[in-house]
C-alpha cells in the first residue's frame, strides 16, 4: 500500500489522525505523512509527535476556500505517493472531504466513528438511515478519503519527527473572506445541552447543589432536575424539569443523581446516548435503564466526585 | 437568476421500523431529505429577495419513483424539476449521484446558485455538493447559515463549530445549506394539486453518455444498534471518572 | 381493490400532519385549558387551504376530494378536536349552499368560506330538539320584501365567527321547515356565553338568539318548505367531516396507549412486554383503529365516487357512528393501560376521552342514525 496522508485545520484533531494513521499503517505497512497548510506551528507540533511533517505554503490557499485547500491536498497526495487521506470530520474537514474525493476519483466516508483494519480492509463505522442503523463500510477504490470523528483515537504521544517543505502551485477559486467572528455564547437550555447533571429527590441537602453545579461545569454541562425538586422543593427553576411535564432532552451524557426513574421522568431522558445513574437503592427503577450504575449514597459520592473531576469541593 | 436546488429521495425516516435489528423499508413512503427542504426554502427566499426574478429548479437523481416524489418540492414552491431516472438505482452512492446531478445541471444550462443540504436525510455524508462543485469547476461554500446576493456577487455566512465567517464570491457558486436555518413552508392544498402540472424534465440514464465508473464503497453490514442500556456497575468515583474519560466527556 | 393513496392525497395528509405537529400540538394544551382557538391557527389553516379541500376550484377550493378531506381532518383533529369541529361545521354550510344555492348565492358565499376567511355555521338544533324538524320553534314570517326570523338555536358551532350561517326554521304560515342563509352578527343576532363542554375545546359552541332578523328574499336556499332536504344534505356531508374528526381521536387514543405501554416499566420491563392483558389491549386498539380507518377512508372514497349524494346517506350515518363509537372504545382501552395516571390532566388520554365521548351525541345521536340506516337497509 502506498502512504497515508493526514490533514486537519485543528491541531488536536490532527494529533488524533496521526494515531489513526499509525494504526492503519501498523496493519498495512504504509508510510504516514502529515501536511499543514500555512501553519508552521502545526507542522512543528506534528513533528514533535513523531510525524513526517510537510509544510505547504501558498497565498491563495486560504482555509475559507475549500476548493483551494483540496487542490493543495491533491498535489500532496500525488507528490507524496499516498492513497489514503485521513481528514477530521469537523465542518471544514467534511466540506473538504467530498471535494478532494472527487478530485482523486476516490470513494469517501465521513463522520466515521470507529475504524478497524480487518483482512487488509479499512472498515469504517458510521450512522446510517438518519441514525436508525449503524453501517460498517469500506472504500473499495484505490484512493480513499476518510473523515474521522473526534475522539475515536487518542492524540499521538510525543516523539521525534521531521519537517520538510512541499512546494505546490495552487490557485484559489475566488472566495474572499470578509469577516470572521467567534460565535456568541447561547443562553443555556437543558434541551440543547450535550451534558446534563440531573438532581432528584435523593439529593438531601440543598447546599449540595453547589457541588452539583461544579460537577456540571467540569463537564461543560447544565444542571437539570426531576419534577418534585422544582415544583415541590423549589430548589431549581421549573424550566429545568425533565420529563412528561417538563422538557424532552437528548443529551450525549446524563448523570442522574438520586432519581428513581419513573416513566414520567424517563420519557424526557430516554434518548440520551449515555446514562449514568447514582442511587442508594440498587433496585431503583433507574438502575435497569442506565449504562453505568453506581450504588452509593450521594452524601459520600458528591464531594468525592467533585474532587476527582475538579480537584476541589465548593464549600 | 436560476437557482438550482438538489434534493434527494429518501424513505420517510420516521416510518422506518426495525425488526431483528434490520430496517424494514417496505411500505415506507418516499420523501425528500429534511435538510434538502431547508435548502429549497433558502432558494425560495433568495429569489424573493432578488425581487422574485428567476426560477427555482429542483434537480434529483433516483429510481422512477422520483417522478412522484419530486411533487413534494414542486408543491412547496419550486417552479420546475429536472430529474435523472436510473431504474437500477435504489441506493445511489455519493460519487455516482454527483455525476448524475452534474449532468442534470448542465442540461438546465444556466445555474447561478446551486444549493444542497449540508447532508442527506438518510446517509448524511455531505459529499455530493462538494463533488458536484468539483465536476462543474465551481467554488463552494458549505454550512451556509445565510445567503444574500447583490448583482453577480453572493455574500454567504459559513457557520463553523465555534466561528462564523462571511465570504463573498462571484456567481455561479455551489452552496451547502446548514440544517434548520429556516422553517420550510408547508405546501397548501391547491399548491399540492398544481404540483403535478408543473414542468418536469426527465432524463433517462441511458441517454447520458458518461462514465460513472462503478461503486467506490462497499457496505459490510447495516444494523440497528443494540438499544438496551449497558447496566455496567461502577464502584468508585475514580472508576466513574475513567468511564467519563473513555467516553470522551472529560479529560484529565 | 386498490387501497393506495395518490401522491396528492399523501401530500395533503402530510401537510395536515406537519401543521398539526408544528403549529397545533404545541398550543393544544392551552386550547384545552382556555377553550379558545388562537386566531393564528385558524389563519394558518386558511392559508393551507384546509377549509376548502373537497370544494370546486372555481370557488377557490382544492378540488382534492373527500378522501383527502378525511385524511387531513384525521391528522388535524388528532392534535385538536376543536380544529376538526371548526372545519367540519364550516363544510356543512358550504355543502348545503353548494347543493341548493343558485349560482349567485354560490359566488356570494362559497369563496370566502372555502378560503377560511369567513367561517360558516349551520343552525338546526334548538332547546327543544336536536333531531326532529317537526318540533322546530324558530320561525320565519313573511315581511314586505323578505322574511323576519325569530327564535333560539342551541349548541351552534362557529356562531362566534363572522360569516354566513345556514338556518333551518319553520315558516309561520305553512308550518314547514325552510333553509335560509344569513350573515352572523346582523341586526337582531346575539349570542349566549360559550358553552363549557366536556371536549372539543376551542370549537366554540353557543346559543344564538334571533330577534326580528331581516332576511332578504334572495337568501332563501332551495324551495320554500325544502328545509328537510337541506337538512339531509347537511347531515350527509357533516358526517364525512365528523368521521374524520373522530378517527383522529381513535388514532390519538391508540398512539397514547401504545406509548404508555412501551414506557411504563414494571420490574425492569415495560408493561407492554410484561403483561398479557396489556398486549391484548394493544391488539384490540390496533384492530379497532384499522377497522375505523377503513370505514372512514371508504366513506371518503364513496363521497368522491357515488353519483347521487343521497346514496351516501346510509354510509355516512353508519360510518360516523362506527368510527365515533370505536374511538370511545379505544380511548377506554387506552385509559385502562394508563392506570390512574390517565385520569390526570397531564396525560393526553384524559383529554382525548372527553373529545371522543362527544362523537355519538352530535349531529344526530347514534341510536337515531342507526334507526335511520336500518330503515334504508330494510327498505332496500
Ligand atoms: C401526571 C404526572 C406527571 C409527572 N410528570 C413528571 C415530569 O415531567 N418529570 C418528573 O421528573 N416527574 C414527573 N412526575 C413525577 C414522577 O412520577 C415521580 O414522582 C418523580 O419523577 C420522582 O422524582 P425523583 O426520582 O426525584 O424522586 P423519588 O421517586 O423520591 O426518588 C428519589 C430516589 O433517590 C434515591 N435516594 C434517596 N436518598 C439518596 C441518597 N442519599 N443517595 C443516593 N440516592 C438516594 C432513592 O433511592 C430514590 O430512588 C409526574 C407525575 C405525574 C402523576
Ligand atoms: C360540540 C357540539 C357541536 C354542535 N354543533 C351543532 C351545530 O353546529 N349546529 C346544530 O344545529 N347543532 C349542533 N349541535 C347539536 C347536536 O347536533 C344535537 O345536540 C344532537 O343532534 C342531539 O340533539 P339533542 O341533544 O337535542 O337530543 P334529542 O334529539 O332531544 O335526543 C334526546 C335522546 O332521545 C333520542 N331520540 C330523539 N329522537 C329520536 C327518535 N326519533 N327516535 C329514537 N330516539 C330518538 C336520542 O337518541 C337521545 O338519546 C352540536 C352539539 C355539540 C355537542
Amino acid at each position: 500500500m502506498a502512504g497515508i496522508l493526514i490533514y486537519s485545520d485543528q491541531d488536536p484533531l490532527s494529533f488524533e489522525l496521526l494515531t489513526a494513521a499509525r494504526y492503519i499503517a501498523e496493519n498495512t505497512g504504509a508510510a504516514v505523512k502529515a501536511v499543514s497548510i500555512n501553519n508552521h506551528a502545526q507542522a512543528e507540533a506534528l513533528a514533535g509527535r513523531g510525524a513526517e511533517s510537510y509544510r505547504i505554503d501558498g497565498k491563495e490557499i486560504i482555509l475559507e476556500d475549500t476548493a483551494a485547500v483540496a487542490r493543495a491536498l491533491k498535489g500532496a497526495v500525488e507528490t507524496l505517493d499516498t492513497d489514503v487521506v485521513l481528514l477530521s470530520a469537523n465542518r471544514r474537514g467534511k466540506e473538504l472531504a467530498g471535494r478532494l474525493a472527487q478530485m482523486l476519483d476516490a470513494g469517501c466516508l465521513s463522520d466515521v466513528n470507529a475504524l478497524a483494519v480487518r483482512s487488509g480492509r479499512i472498515e469504517c463505522t458510521r450512522n446510517a438511515l438518519g441514525g436508525a442503523t449503524v453501517a460498517v463500510q469500506t472504500v473499495t477504490s484505490k484512493r480513499k478519503v476518510i473523515a474521522l470523528s473526534a475522539k475515536v483515537f487518542a492524540a499521538a504521544p510525543d516523539g521525534v519527527g521531521h519537517i520538510s517543505d512541499l512546494t505546490l502551485d495552487v490557485k484559489g477559486s475566488g472566495i474572499k473572506l470578509m469577516e470572521s467572528r467567534a460565535k456568541a455564547e447561547e443562553a443555556a437550555h437543558i434541551e440543547t445541552a450535550a451534558v446534563l447533571v440531573v438532581v432528584g429527590q435523593g439529593l438531601e441537602n440543598r447546599k449540595d447543589l453547589a457541588i452539583v453545579k461544579r460537577i456540571a461545569d467540569s463537564l461543560k454541562g447544565e444542571v437539570a432536575c426531576s419534577k418534585p425538586v422544582a415544583t415541590d422543593k423549589k430548589w431549581l427553576a421549573e424550566d429545568r424539569i425533565i420529563g412528561l411535564s417538563g422538557k424532552i432532552c437528548k443529551p450525549d451524557l446524563a448523570i442522574l443523581l438520586g432519581v428513581s426513574g419513573q416513566v414520567q421522568f424517563m420519557v424526557g431522558i430516554r434518548d440520551a446516548k449515555t446514562i449514568v445513574a447514582i442511587n442508594r437503592d440498587e433496585n431503583a427503577c433507574i438502575m435497569q435503564n442506565a449504562d453505568y450504575i453506581m450504588t452509593a449514597d450521594l452524601q459520600d459520592v458528591l464531594p468525592e466526585l467533585s474532587r476527582a473531576l475538579t480537584g476541589t469541593v465548593p464549600s | 437568476m436560476n437557482i438550482v436546488v438538489a434534493m434527494k429521495q429518501i424513505p420517510d425516516l420516521q416510518q422506518i421500523r426495525i425488526r431483528n435489528r434490520c430496517p424494514v423499508l417496505d411500505d415506507v413512503p418516499l420523501t425528500l431529505g429534511k435538510i434538502d427542504k431547508n435548502a429549497l426554502e433558502a432558494g425560495l427566499k433568495i429569489r424573493e429577495n432578488a425581487g422574485n426574478k428567476g426560477r427555482v429548479i429542483v434537480v434529483s437523481a433516483g429510481n422512477r419513483d422520483i417522478e412522484e416524489t419530486v411533487k413534494e418540492a414542486l408543491a412547496a414552491g419550486a417552479d420546475e424539476a429536472c430529474i435523472v431516472v436510473d431504474e437500477a438505482a435504489s441506493d445511489l452512492e455519493s460519487s455516482i449521484s454527483a455525476i448524475l446531478l452534474a449532468a442534470a445541471i448542465k442540461r438546465i444550462g444556466v445555474a447561478d446558485i446551486i444549493l444542497f443540504g449540508e447532508g442527506s436525510g438518510d446517509n448524511y455524508s455531505g459529499q455530493v455538493g462538494a463533488r458536484v462543485a468539483e465536476i462543474l469547476d465551481l467554488p463552494q461554500v458549505g454550512y451556509a447559515g445565510n445567503v444574500e446576493t447583490t448583482g453577480r456577487t453572493a455574500r454567504i455566512t459559513r457557520v463553523l463549530e465555534d466561528r462564523e465567517e462571511i465570504v463573498e464570491v462571484e456567481l455561479p457558486v455551489v452552496v451547502c445549506i446548514l440544517a434548520d436555518i429556516n422553517e420550510p413552508r408547508i405546501p397548501s392544498v391547491s399548491q399540492i394539486l398544481k404540483a403535478g402540472k408543473k414542468h418536469k424534465e426527465i432524463i433517462e440514464i441511458d441517454d447520458l453518455t458518461m462514465e460513472t465508473s462503478g461503486r467506490r464503497i462497499e457496505t459490510i453490514s447495516n444494523l440497528a444498534p443494540e438499544t438496551a442500556r449497558k447496566r455496567e456497575p461502577v464502584n468508585t468515583c475514580g472508576a466513574l471518572c475513567a468511564v467519563l474519560e473513555k467516553e470522551g466527556f472529560w479529560a484529565r | 381493490m386498490n387501497f393506495d393513496f395518490s401522491k396528492e392525497e399523501q401530500l395533503i395528509q402530510k401537510a395536515a400532519k406537519e401543521f398539526a405537529d408544528k403549529r397545533i400540538a404545541p398550543v393544544a394544551g392551552n386550547i384545552h385549558r382556555t377553550n379558545a382557538m388562537p386566531a393564528e391557527i385558524v389563519d394558518g389553516l386558511a392559508d393551507l387551504g384546509m377549509f376548502g379541500i373537497p370544494f370546486l376550484e372555481k370557488y377557490g377550493g382544492g378540488e382534492a376530494g373527500y378522501l383527502s378531506y378525511i385524511l387531513a381532518l384525521e391528522q388535524l383533529s388528532k392534535a385538536s378536536a376543536g380544529v376538526g369541529m371548526i372545519i367540519s361545521v364550516n363544510a356543512v354550510g358550504l355543502a348545503v349552499i353548494n347543493v341548493f344555492g343558485t349560482e349567485e348565492q354560490k359566488l356570494a358565499y362559497l369563496p370566502q368560506s372555502i378560503d377560511g376567511k369567513k367561517i360558516m355555521s349551520f343552525a338546526f338544533t334548538e332547546p327543544g330538539t336536536g333531531s326532529d324538524p317537526k318540533q322546530l320553534t324558530t320561525t320565519v314570517s313573511r315581511d314586505k320584501d323578505g322574511y323576519l326570523l325569530n327564535g333560539t338555536k342551541r349548541f351552534i358551532s362557529n356562531a362566534g365567527y363572522k360569516g354566513p350561517m345556514v338556518v333551518v326554521a319553520k315558516e309561520s304560515d305553512t308550518g314547514k321547515a325552510t333553509a335560509f342563509v344569513i350573515d352572523k352578527f346582523c341586526d337582531g343576532y346575539s349570542l349566549s356565553a360559550p358553552w363549557e363542554k366536556i371536549g372539543a375545546h376551542g370549537g366554540g359552541l353557543y346559543d344564538v338568539y334571533f330577534k326580528d332578523v331581516k332576511i332578504p328574499a334572495e337568501n332563501l336556499l332551495g324551495q320554500n318548505g325544502g328545509g328537510l332536504s337541506a337538512l339531509k344534505i347537511a347531515m350527509i356531508y357533516g358526517k364525512i367531516g365528523l368521521t374524520g374528526l373522530f378517527l383522529g381521536q381513535a388514532l390519538a387514543a391508540f398512539e397514547e396507549g401504545l406509548r404508555y405501554a412501551n414506557e411504563k416499566m414494571h420490574r425492569g420491563e415495560s408493561i407492554g412486554h410484561k403483561f398479557e392483558h396489556i398486549k391484548i389491549s394493544v391488539a384490540d386498539m390496533a384492530m379497532k383503529y384499522d377497522a375505523a380507518k377503513w370505514h372512514a377512508y371508504h366513506l371518503g372514497w364513496a363521497a368522491d365516487n357515488y353519483k347521487d349524494p343521497l346514496q351516501l346517506a346510509k354510509e355516512a350515518a353508519l360510518s360516523k357512528v362506527f368510527v365515533a363509537e370505536t374511538a370511545i372504545d379505544i380511548a377506554r382501552i387506552s385509559m385502562g393501560i394508563h392506570g390512574s395516571y390517565g385520569l390526570m390532566e397531564d396525560y393526553k388520554i384524559s383529554q382525548i376521552w372527553g373529545d371522543a365521548i362527544i362523537g355519538p351525541q352530535v349531529e344526530g345521536t347514534a341510536p337515531l342514525l342507526k334507526i335511520m340506516g336500518a330503515g334504508i337497509i330494510l327498505n332496500g
